[in-house]
């Protein structure tokens, strides 16, 4: 025999079950945040160094990025497979991130054209991404990030471009690992 | 003066209502997804399911995953008007 609800009881299981629903569905941990994070800041900071160390080609440090995709979409894929629940903030965050990354490849493609001033252009991209990302989870330090890579944009227009990677790689550190460091803390709380 | 109105009896119901409101919050959730967040049995469930299935307001998916079978749900249009529906009317009790 099923119990008998009150008014009250009702609305408690409705906003019980949508908060664990919210908790429990949105995000990877800030896994691809981290992969990122990790992975562009070396690049420049490996970039900005070996070209002041003269080394003929800094910008083989940036082959660095072609593992990291391969880890980037096998990780997302098995984690999407795996979900026992999608959601459409989730969704919404992914696609998000891919029309980013699409961009960023076609200001890579088209860098010579751009007198290899691609670094702001990249931080400017990063920016909305991570902006848009703190917006949808909610999350004040993860919007911040992304206001520091915008400003971080602005400030490496007016840079030589090797300087440009030295800031890019301190804007990624402050706008987009301390927001994964703390997506990630914000996830392990809700275990 | 608002005007009381028999609340929906399939929604009316602890392991339903709770089933509906975390399918209003996903795109769709797995079997086990529901019975971890419910802390309902997999037989209460299965029944539950299916009522709300015959009333339109959920689609259940069976497929496998790998040689082990799969049941996902979903809340259909039908499912959300009703859903809306009793809320409203919830609050009138409320009030």
């Amino acid at each position: 025999m099923e119990k008998s609800l009150t008014s009250n009881e009702s609305l408690a299981i409705i906003t019980e079950m949508i908060a664990k629903a919210k908790r429990e569905t949105v995000g990877d941990g800030g896994f691809q945040m981290l992969l990122w994070g990790w992975v562009v800041a070396i690049c420049n900071f490996g970039h900005y160094a070996l070209e002041k160390m003269n080394y003929g080609a800094p910008y083989v440090v940036w082959l660095l990025i072609i593992p990291a995709t391969l880890v980037s979409f096998i990780k997302g894929y098995h984690l999407s497979k795996k979900a026992p629940a999608k959601s459409h903030l989730t969704r919404v965050i992914n696609q998000l991130w891919i029309v980013i990354f699409v961009g960023m490849i076609i200001v890579l493609a088209f860098m010579g054209q751009l007198n290899f001033h691609q670094n702001p252009i990249i931080l400017i991209l990063a920016g909305i991404g991570v902006f848009g990302t703190g917006a949808l989870v909610q999350e004040k330090i993860v919007r911040f990030g992304g206001v520091f890579l915008l400003v971080s944009a602005a400030v490496s227009f007016f840079l030589p471009v090797t300087d440009q990677y030295l800031l890019s790689g301190l804007a990624i550190v402050v706008g987009y690992l301390i927001p994964g460091y703390h997506i990630k803390k914000k996830s392990l709380e809700r275990v | 003066m608002s005007e009381f109105k028999p609340l929906d009896p399939l929604l009316h119901s602890q392991l339903r209502l709770a089933v509906m409101s975390l399918l209003l919050s996903v795109e769709e959730a797995e079997f086990t997804f529901l019975k971890e967040k419910t802390e309902s049995t997999a037989g209460n469930l299965s029944v539950q399911l299916d009522k709300l299935e015959k009333a339109g307001y959920i689609e259940i998916e069976k497929s496998f995953r790998g040689k082990r079978p799969l049941t996902t749900c979903k809340i259909t249009g039908k499912g959300i008007k009703a859903f809306e529906a009793y809320v409203e009317n919830l609050k009138k009790y409320i009030q």
